[in-house]
């Protein structure tokens, strides 16, 4: 209860004791409430996620200053609610620059549903890609820094402490368990990273807007979201029988890419691309230390979306390619995946069915994700909707049998 | 014989200057139109835009959207700020639409719930806006080259005399077989259109409720598009107008539609 206090009534009692009537100032208070509910729709049906949420919106604005803040509780009924800050910044707007200092969502790329060039904020799987991808991306502690000149602009990020991928719990429907055998044991000594200026992270970019096409330049200097897993083998003295030792650690990487986007005859191309340098990966060849290999691997999308028949379609083909491949390398040389998006308005824009769609090409599998969205009335919404995993192995194939239902009824005010 | 030829030139003349003064008193429908298309603007204005939709059960719902517009010369840009409902606020929409015959418009949308600027195609001119009645070609300005324009009659609307004129489209495919308008006289102002499909039916009316000179130039704040077929209504009402503000090319850029025009 401590914990809601300081993140719901500290940010309201911030703005109604910030009293400056000298300069133009105005406080805006939005939010939403809303209940998910997903049922799995093999073995007993049981509840995938049932949850309501209260998401808050502070933002305050006065003269060249502002401050956002954004509170949420998750209410489970079967686990320890959960109640946070998605947001909480403050922003200096002068004529050419924009500082924003504070944990923040930050978004690069052109593409949708793929996380290339966008790599600043990490994501949370705990509920694996199904939420809504504001709920996926977790805020950072940074600076950001946008110098514009016109419709070109420079931005700075200062990530002075890292935060990793959050995974799904053990006892999480999502959870997925290392491929290791059941003896093994972890060794999370270096699971964490300290918090100090060296392990900053870094990260620039370069964009431009014009009629012809959007162009996005980046590089980063930042630290692998995903832990590699460290294998070791060694000889336990009570048994005398081989043991092996899993030790989680993250790694630097460093990246450079960028996107574009150009509309044409009525269609828009869309291209994304990036360059990751010191990735390890987890190898099968024991001569090696650790099992792990370091190499480089290049992750690209080009997408192209247009209208038929008033359906709005969207179509992306990806590609991840591990370069200089070892063959003992457990990914494969190649990872290819396709999304497809397909929608329409009805109703006068009150009623929208869509269908999205993730298929993995290495695996045959696929997630597929048709889903209704009613407007009952201005600003109350209704949404149902499937996702349903096909294949056996992979990305989605390993979660063929958490095929679900699932409803949010959302009010926004 | 040249009292003849006098009398010949001045018969003439007393003919043909009525003649001559009634066409300068009645224009063409196509300068009519022309009129309309030209009639001074401002260069740039801002102002609050309130979509009111009514169904045939009298059940309303709700837009409001803050924008901006400035001509540059040979592009116009346009920038919008969706306001209410709540689930679309700070969603921000800019176009760049060109003179030049043929250049298709630049779209852009910000979604805030993905935090991204996103490009997209130009919306299809027949497409309605926002689920209004109101479809884009109704809501831009359609080129009097477009049409060909033929002036009705002339009759008195609401107290004020005005041309009707009828504008077929070039193009045989266009959404509407034609559309009446009826222009005020003196002040070059539309202040009732009808729209007829493409069976030649009655489609919808256009009704200009309230107009008013703000600074020099003539600005409707009210119209209400009522769709005949549907009994579907749409109310567009613009308040709290600035005209030649001084609104610079920064306005219209991806920091604003980011800063939801704050």
């Amino acid at each position: 209860m401590n914990k809601l206090c300081a993140l719901i009534i500290a940010p309201l009692l911030f703005v109604l004791v910030w009293d400056t009537p000298a300069v133009a100032q105005s406080t805006t208070m939005t939010g939403y409430v809303r209940n998910y509910t997903g049922i799995l729709l093999e073995g007993d049906q049981e509840y995938a996620i049932l949850q309501d949420t209260f998401d808050l919106r502070i933002e305050h604005t006065r003269g060249k200053v502002a401050f956002k803040a954004n509170p949420y509780i998750y209410f489970y009924h079967n686990r320890e609610k959960e109640i946070d800050l998605r947001q909480s910044y403050m922003d200096i707007r002068l004529e050419t620059v924009d500082i924003r200092i504070g944990k923040q969502q930050i978004v690069w790329g052109k593409a949708d549903g793929v996380f290339i060039t966008d790599v600043i904020s990490p994501k949370d799987l705990s509920e694996y890609l199904l939420p809504d991808f504001e709920e996926i991306r977790i805020g950072v502690q940074a600076l950001k820094v946008d110098y514009y000149i016109g419709n070109n602009s420079l931005e700075f990020v200062w990530v002075p402490d890292f935060t990793p991928t959050r995974i799904p719990a053990e006892d999480s429907i999502w959870y997925v368990r290392p491929p290791f055998p059941g003896t093994a044991t972890f060794d999370y000594s270096k699971k964490e990273v300290p918090s100090k200026f060296s392990n900053s992270e870094l990260f620039l970019k370069y964009s431009a807007m014009t009629s012809l096409i959007d162009v996005e330049l980046m590089a980063g200097s930042m630290w692998d979201d995903n832990p590699t897993l460290h294998v070791t083998q060694s000889i336990s003295p009570s048994t005398g029988l081989p043991v092996l030792t899993v030790t989680p650690e993250h790694h630097r990487l460093e990246l450079a890419g960028g996107s574009f986007s150009a509309a044409l005859g009525g269609m828009v191309f869309r291209g994304e691309g990036a360059y990751y340098r010191g990735k390890y990966f987890n190898s099968e060849d024991p001569a090696l230390n650790d099992r792990v290999v370091k190499k480089d691997y290049a992750h690209f999308l080009l997408g192209l979306d247009f209208t038929l028949l008033d359906i709005k379609m969207s179509l992306q083909v990806i590609e991840k390619q591990i370069q200089d491949y070892d063959e003992s390398i457990i990914n494969e040389e190649r990872e290819d995946t396709v999304t497809f998006l397909m929608s329409r308005d009805f109703l006068r824009e009150t009623l929208k069915l869509e269908l999205f769609s993730y298929i993995g090409m290495n695996d045959n599998g696929s997630l597929i994700r048709p889903k209704m969205t009613y407007d009952l009335m201005d600003g109350f919404q209704i949404v149902a909707g499937f996702n349903i995993f096909t294949g056996n192995k992979g990305t989605y194939g390993q979660f063929d049998d958490k095929d679900m239902i699932y409803s949010k009824i959302k009010y926004a005010f | 014989m040249a009292l003849i030829k006098k009398s010949l030139v001045f018969a003439v003349t007393l003919l043909t200057v009525p003649f001559l003064a009634f066409s300068q008193a009645e224009p063409t429908g196509l300068k009519i139109i022309e009129n309309v298309y030209h009639r001074p603007t401002s260069e740039d204005m801002q102002g609050d835009l309130t979509m009111t939709l009514t169904n045939a059960h009298g059940e309303t719902r709700v837009r409001r959207i803050h924008q901006f517009t400035r001509d540059f010369g040979q592009v116009e840009k346009k920038i919008m700020f969706f306001q209410y409902p709540a689930d679309v606020r700070d969603t921000a929409f800019m176009t760049w639409g060109y003179d030049e015959s043929g250049k298709d418009d630049d779209q852009w949308i910000y979604l805030p719930a993905l935090k991204k600027v996103k490009r997209i195609s130009s919306d299809s001119k027949s497409d309605y806006f926002m689920g209004s009645d109101f479809t884009y070609d109704d809501l831009g300005d359609r080129h009097p080259a477009d049409d060909v324009h033929k002036l009705l009659r002339e009759e008195t609307l609401d107290g004020s005399p005005c041309y009707v004129v009828e504008s077929i489209p070039v193009q045989k495919d266009y959404m509407y077989s034609s559309t009446v308008t009826w222009v005020i006289k003196d002040k070059w102002i539309a202040v009732k259109k009808e729209f007829y499909d493409e069976d030649r039916e009655h489609l919808k009316t256009l009704a200009v409720k309230q107009y008013e000179n703000i600074s020099g130039f003539w600005i409707v704040l009210h119209s209400q598009m009522h769709n005949i077929q549907k009994n579907h209504t749409t109310d567009m009402a613009l308040t709290n107008v600035k005209l030649n503000n001084g609104i610079t090319e920064s306005q219209f850029t991806e920091r604003m539609m980011q800063r939801g025009g704050r």
